[in-house]
């Protein structure tokens, strides 16, 4: 549904986007994160047509975000990073100011109107002003707003900056609603466990290009059976030196931090390499007091993969 | 009806100065008729005054003072209008709906302009107070206020560019009136300047405008004052003078347009 390929874009100084691909598939709820200047938001902008590329590809739908703006915009549904209200107008003229700007027309109006302010759950605020509401209830707003003609994609940058738990907890039950409707959703955002929740694959970029995780994957599939990289938490008994020398010895083990009779362990495979790691430790003479294993969450995925990035 | 239009003037009508600008603008207008009224009927304690002098200089003073009091006040409608979606947040809104840029434009150019020409319409009736005195014809009111209406959206259509290209709109307000100054006084001061030079190296005092260099007049054809004066001819005498500021004017406000349209095309909401 979304298809970027090696685009670049460049501002007076920066490289924003430097061969940066993608390919989003029809009803996925994708993640998209990075560092800050990663091109983030200059990738967002140019999928919601707002920016031209200087080169590369960008389409959606199969439609050029270059070329054939207008049927793309008629495609999608775009909510910026800290978006702008109206804050004069009342919640109903502010939905159908923007369901004018979308074409839709007397009863189709009217209809996409109660259906935004039912969404929003602003039907009973419709004629107050804007500038009454609440932040999260201004959020609820836009994106109610941003949905309005009915895109089959959204492309949502950094949704949930400034918003409470409780609006953030609304916000994903929402997206995860939209998301189970059919709607191809590219979100990015750098609250990651609200990602970790809602997304099936996260792509990561950093310096404009695609960045690569440990095990070399410039995409993470979060509901992948079973990941490659596992985490293992030690505590082993006095000095965990020898533990070190042990752990350095078996093939894929990864040392991340140790501490006073405690490791971090990264290593690569499934549980029988997980079981071998153990299995040396014991055998060499290490007193394991606990052994703790787990998947790679994002957030350690994304520290190791942007560790030592940042500007 | 252009959703922007709709928008535009609802929003505008609910400000403060939507009402406070008109109010205060007749003042002043009022103000000017007074106080050139009592000017021309003081002049010199004479008492056969005649009554068309009275309206033709009620009219001049009234022209030339409407005239600066606008150029006064569109940078204000003008230069914030897009700056102000930017400063908002809402630029990327309008730029990702159906609404093409054009459109956009319009919205704005219709709703700025639309308030300048209120205040130009509220001000007919002061204006044609001169008609009471004779000497002006509804030629001269009809010329005055299309040659106005013509200077006013230019200047609109350079306000909006400004506000295309600008950030905040106290930069683009402020180059909006850095414009009007440099059209208005800068080319007023030029010609007068080289044409002292000219006059002095010469050691002549051209008889009519059209014995001057075409170099030494050309700024004047920018100049806003310059082009309403050339509307006070005849309708057979408006070619060359009036017919070529038109032109100039014509073209400056097409150039913005065709500027403001790239900026909001290229540039996004940056």
């Amino acid at each position: 549904m979304i298809d970027v390929e090696q685009i670049r874009k460049g501002f007076t100084g920066t490289q924003a986007l430097d061969g940066f691909t993608l390919h989003v598939g029809a009803g996925e709820l994708f993640g998209l994160v990075g560092p800050n200047g990663a091109g983030k938001t200059t990738l967002m902008k140019v999928l919601s047509t707002l920016l031209p590329i200087d080169s590369g590809t960008a389409e959606i739908g199969g439609l050029s975000v270059t070329s054939q703006r207008r049927e793309v915009k008629r495609l999608i549904g775009y909510l910026p990073d800290q978006p702008g209200v109206y804050q004069d107008m009342s919640v109903r003229e502010f939905l159908e100011f923007f369901a004018d700007a979308f074409q839709l027309t007397g009863a189709h109006n009217r209809t996409a109107v109660g259906h935004a302010l039912e969404r929003s759950g602003l039907a009973e605020r419709s004629n107050d002003s804007v500038e009454q509401l609440s932040f999260g209830m201004k959020q609820r707003l836009v994106l109610a707003k941003t949905l309005i003609h009915d895109p089959k994609v959204l492309l949502l940058d950094e949704p949930a900056t400034g918003l409470d738990p409780i609006a953030r907890i609304e916000l994903r039950g929402q997206l995860k609603q939209l998301h189970a409707e059919g709607i191809t959703i590219l979100i990015s955002s750098h609250i990651l466990s609200d990602l970790e929740d809602i997304c099936t694959q996260i792509a990561l970029i950093g310096e404009g290009r695609n960045a690569r995780d440990t095990e070399g994957n410039s995409v993470i599939q979060l509901r992948a059976p079973q990941a490659l990289v596992r985490i293992c938490e030690i505590e082993v008994l006095g000095d965990s030196a020898a533990a070190v020398n042990i752990l350095n010895s078996v093939a894929g083990a990864r040392l991340l931090e140790s501490g006073v009779g405690r490791l971090l362990v990264e290593i690569k495979g499934h549980d029988e390499q997980v079981a071998a790691l153990l299995r040396a430790l014991v055998v060499g003479g290490a007193d394991v007091l606990r052994f703790d294993h787990r998947a790679l969450g994002l957030e350690e995925r994304y520290r190791l993969a942007f560790e030592g990035r940042r500007p | 009806m252009n959703p922007m239009i709709r928008k535009e003037l609802r929003q505008r009508m609910r400000e403060r100065r939507g009402w406070l600008l008109p109010s205060l603008y007749l003042l002043v207008l009022g103000a000017v008729v007074t106080f050139a009224y009592f000017i021309a009927t003081t002049d010199g304690g004479r008492s056969n005054i005649q009554g068309s002098k009275v309206g033709v200089t009620l009219f001049l003073t009234l022209a030339y003072a409407q005239l600066a009091l606008l150029l006064l006040l569109v940078p204000i409608f003008s230069a914030g209008s897009i700056t102000i979606e930017k400063e908002q947040r809402t630029l990327a809104g309008l730029l990702t709906s159906l609404l093409t840029s054009a459109q956009i434009w319009w919205g704005k150019f219709v709703s700025s302009l639309l308030f300048v020409l209120l205040l130009l319409v509220t001000s007919l009736p002061v204006l044609s107070l001169a008609f009471a005195f004779g000497g002006i014809g509804p030629w001269e009111i009809f010329s005055t206020t299309v040659t106005t209406v013509l200077i006013l959206a230019s200047m609109s259509a350079i306000g909006l560019y400004c506000s295309s290209a600008f950030q905040r709109s106290v930069h683009a307000t402020a180059v909006s009136y850095a414009t009007v100054t440099a059209i208005t006084v800068v080319t007023a001061i030029l010609f007068f300047v080289r044409m002292s030079i000219y006059e002095s190296a010469h050691h002549l005092a051209a008889s009519g405008w059209y014995d001057i260099p075409l170099d030494i007049r050309a700024p004047m054809y920018v100049n806003p004052f310059f082009f309403l004066t050339t509307s006070f001819a005849p309708p057979k005498q408006l070619y060359p003078a009036w017919i070529t500021c038109a032109g100039v004017f014509v073209v400056l406000g097409a150039l913005a347009v065709a500027l403001t349209l790239r900026n909001l095309r290229h540039r996004g909401d940056l």
